[in-house]
């Protein structure tokens, strides 16, 4: 029975309840260890909830506000939006949208620059032709009315409110507006019927929405420059892809970030860096966590001299103070996990983050299309990023405190003041 | 299609829209006048009375000179310009004087608008934007000169009518492209000359106007003005006066000065 015990314990799940043990007796620099290791998972599940949350909400806010889920296009078009580059039919695209199953709705729009006029300045704007129900599907506009109504029929428009207040114009009164179409100049006399407050200032500064049959008038176009479709959530870019396998050569489905160009690339450079952060920051808590556990070997030293004096080898010793370190990162790992997922959870269900953001970085937020609707994102690949500070941390100590242990003589050790 | 900060273009302020259509209806009306002279008697209705104010301004071609200057509170610059117009929706206008703008020309053929400059050697067609940018680096823009639909986008009515003067009321018609509330025309009886025309906005204010005066008796008795000034009446607004220093009506300009070549190179005739 005492052999076999002995043959047990020199095993590795002897060592892992050695450890195990040694850290039920040291307590409190088990329960530093612990917390270390779980605020600095805590700290990773929140780091990067919040930064893909925050990228998330710029897709979204870009999607649902300024362009769509996913957006059909002549190439040409989406190399140079000009309504010359207008698609050439719609039914069979339309058609062909609506048979992707993650399609929800499907909304004709026209794209037309021009010249908006009042009697106290003007200003060049990129108008929107919608068609008023289909658009309410696509879009997160319509919602967005803080006076006056939408675009019903011709005749109208709706402006950003800060766009009407720039060139001064009121709800009810009549702007002049000028274009340059595929037949020539252009022009017609609209009556602004409604201003848009989203509270997102590059949404109120540059919206302008009219009846699709005006832009056309505008535009000299009969068609569309763009079917808007409307995508669940996440399911853009499949969308997109699946689309474009049954449009003709003529036509092409983009998605969130192809419409997006070089602000959808920029914050793909940014995620990268925040990649870089969090392997720093995970660099910062495994130091914490060999820095700790260095610090225990030093005040564990008579102990240590006193199991290599009654025949425990440094080999073993070094491996015991490694799984300490590992095993109590790993329960500050658990610790972590399920407090951080609760956190991110709840923050992803309670817009906690908006108003306190809006708050401080408010025209920041709102110059990238953040309202202030700010929710953290729940991945289940956080388990590995937080985890990396648990692989750190066992390298850390692999390398300092069991070194250190390693180089223990039992006599001397033994001397050795608490 | 990308998100960029083109769709958050410059503000040009409105004065500049009106005043060369104005100062191109002065010029008519000059020529108009003469028409008027020999008019019959004010009609009551006022849209034979505007058909007779639009014909005055719609007058025949013509050849002139016209010395602008636009006045702000601290700049005054002056400009000489050169105009050729057929009397109906083509024009050429070239930049005479100061030397630094010499030689800018500016070609309106019906709703097109081209522009040359002699930096570039090229000519350009006006985009929208462009059309609303400064003319010369003055108040007026490039719109400006593609003429004026006061008799397609406005329903008029007699305002006020004495022994010297009547006065329209113009109101837009619902889809008419102009962000003007109301205009008010008046013009001297019996010869319907135009005296002044004020373009108030959708709140009942006045933003601007143009006064005729100086008026010059020709040798057929015709009394013609010389002196526009057309004001700004906005709070941040200026002062554009043009005057006229030689001037020929009633001719008939050839084609060729309406053409992309005389754009570029002129027209000697």
């Amino acid at each position: 029975m005492s052999g076999r015990t002995r043959r047990v314990d020199r095993g590795l799940p002897g060592m892992i309840r050695l450890a195990w043990r040694s850290l039920g007796r040291q307590r409190r620099r088990t329960a530093l260890l612990v917390v270390v290791v779980a605020y600095a998972t805590i700290s990773l599940l929140f780091f990067w909830g919040l930064t893909d949350g925050f990228l998330t909400s710029i897709y979204q806010s870009q999607a649902r506000l300024l362009g769509a889920p996913v957006l059909v296009t002549t190439p040409e078009y989406h190399a140079d939006p000009d309504p010359v580059h207008a698609l050439p039919e719609l039914d069979p695209l339309a058609a062909a949208a609506r048979s992707i199953e993650t399609v929800q709705a499907v909304a004709p729009r026209v794209d037309v620059p021009v010249l908006l006029r009042s009697p106290y300045a003007s200003t060049g704007v990129q108008l929107r032709g919608i068609e008023p129900t289909a658009e309410s599907r696509v879009s997160e506009l319509p919602g967005a009315i803080g006076e006056g109504r939408m675009v019903a029929s011709s005749g109208e428009i709706v402006l950003g409110d800060a766009l009407a207040e720039r060139i001064d114009v009121r709800v009810g009164e009549r702007i002049a507006v000028d274009a340059a179409s595929v037949a020539g100049p252009s022009a017609l006399g609209l009556r602004l019927v409604g201003r848009i407050d989203s509270g997102i200032s590059v949404v109120d500064e540059t919206t302008a929405l009219v009846h699709i049959d005006d832009a056309r008038t505008l535009a000299g176009i009969e068609t569309a420059t763009s079917l808007a479709l409307a995508v669940p959530i996440g399911r853009e870019a499949a969308a997109a892809r699946a689309l474009d396998q049954r449009l003709p050569d003529t036509a092409r489905a983009y998605g969130v970030e192809e419409q997006m160009g070089e602000l959808a690339r920029g914050l793909a450079a940014e995620r990268v860096g925040a990649g870089v952060m969090g392997l720093v920051f995970a660099l910062f808590a495994a130091v914490a966590v060999t820095s700790s556990v260095v610090v225990s070997v030093m005040e564990r030293t008579r102990e240590f001299g006193v199991m290599l004096a009654l025949g425990m080898s440094h080999r073993r010793l070094g491996a015991m103070v490694t799984l300490e370190a590992i095993l109590a990162a790993l329960v500050g790992y658990a610790v972590g996990l399920v407090v951080g997922y609760a956190l991110l959870i709840w923050m992803a269900e309670v817009n906690v983050l908006g108003p306190l953001f809006a708050g401080i970085w408010g025209d920041l937020l709102s110059g990238l299309a953040l309202g202030t609707d700010i929710r953290t994102d729940v991945r289940f690949v956080y388990v590995a990023y937080a985890g990396a500070t648990v692989v750190l941390a066992a390298l850390g100590a692999i390398l300092t405190p069991a070194r250190r242990v390693m180089g223990l003589v039992p006599a001397e050790a033994m001397r050795a003041a608490d | 299609m990308t998100f960029d900060s083109d769709r958050l273009a410059p503000v040009f302020p409105a004065r500049r829209l009106p005043l060369v259509r104005v100062l191109v209806a002065a010029t008519l009306l000059v020529f108009s006048a003469g028409l008027a002279q020999g008019a019959a008697e004010v009609p009551d209705d006022a849209d034979a009375i505007l058909d007779r104010m639009v014909e005055n301004l719609r007058g025949g071609g013509q050849r002139a000179t016209l010395v602008m200057r636009v006045e702000r509170d601290d700049d005054v610059r002056e400009y000489r310009l050169e105009v050729i117009s057929d009397g109906t929706e083509r024009s050429l206008t070239r930049v005479a004087g100061p030397p630094r703008d010499a030689g800018q020309a500016f070609l309106v053929d019906g709703d097109e608008l081209f522009v040359y400059s002699p930096r570039l050697g090229r000519a350009l067609r006006l985009p929208p934007s462009g059309r609303s940018d400064g003319f010369l680096g003055s108040d007026l823009s490039y719109d400006d000169m593609a003429g004026d639909e006061v008799r397609d986008d406005y329903d008029a009515e007699v305002a006020e009518r004495d022994d010297t003067t009547v006065t329209l009321s113009l109101i837009p018609r619902p889809t008419a492209p102009t962000p003007y509330g109301e205009l008010r025309f008046t013009a001297s009886i019996p010869d319907l000359a135009p005296l002044e025309l004020e373009y108030y906005d959708q709140r009942g204010e006045a933003v601007k106007r143009l006064t005729l005066s100086e008026f010059r008796e020709l040798d057929d008795g015709t009394r013609v003005p010389t002196h526009f000034e057309v004001v700004d009446l906005t709070a941040d607004g200026g002062r554009t006066v043009a005057d006229w220093t030689d001037v020929a009506f009633g001719v008939e300009p050839p084609d060729r000065c309406f053409t992309q070549q005389a754009l570029e190179r002129g027209c000697d005739w």
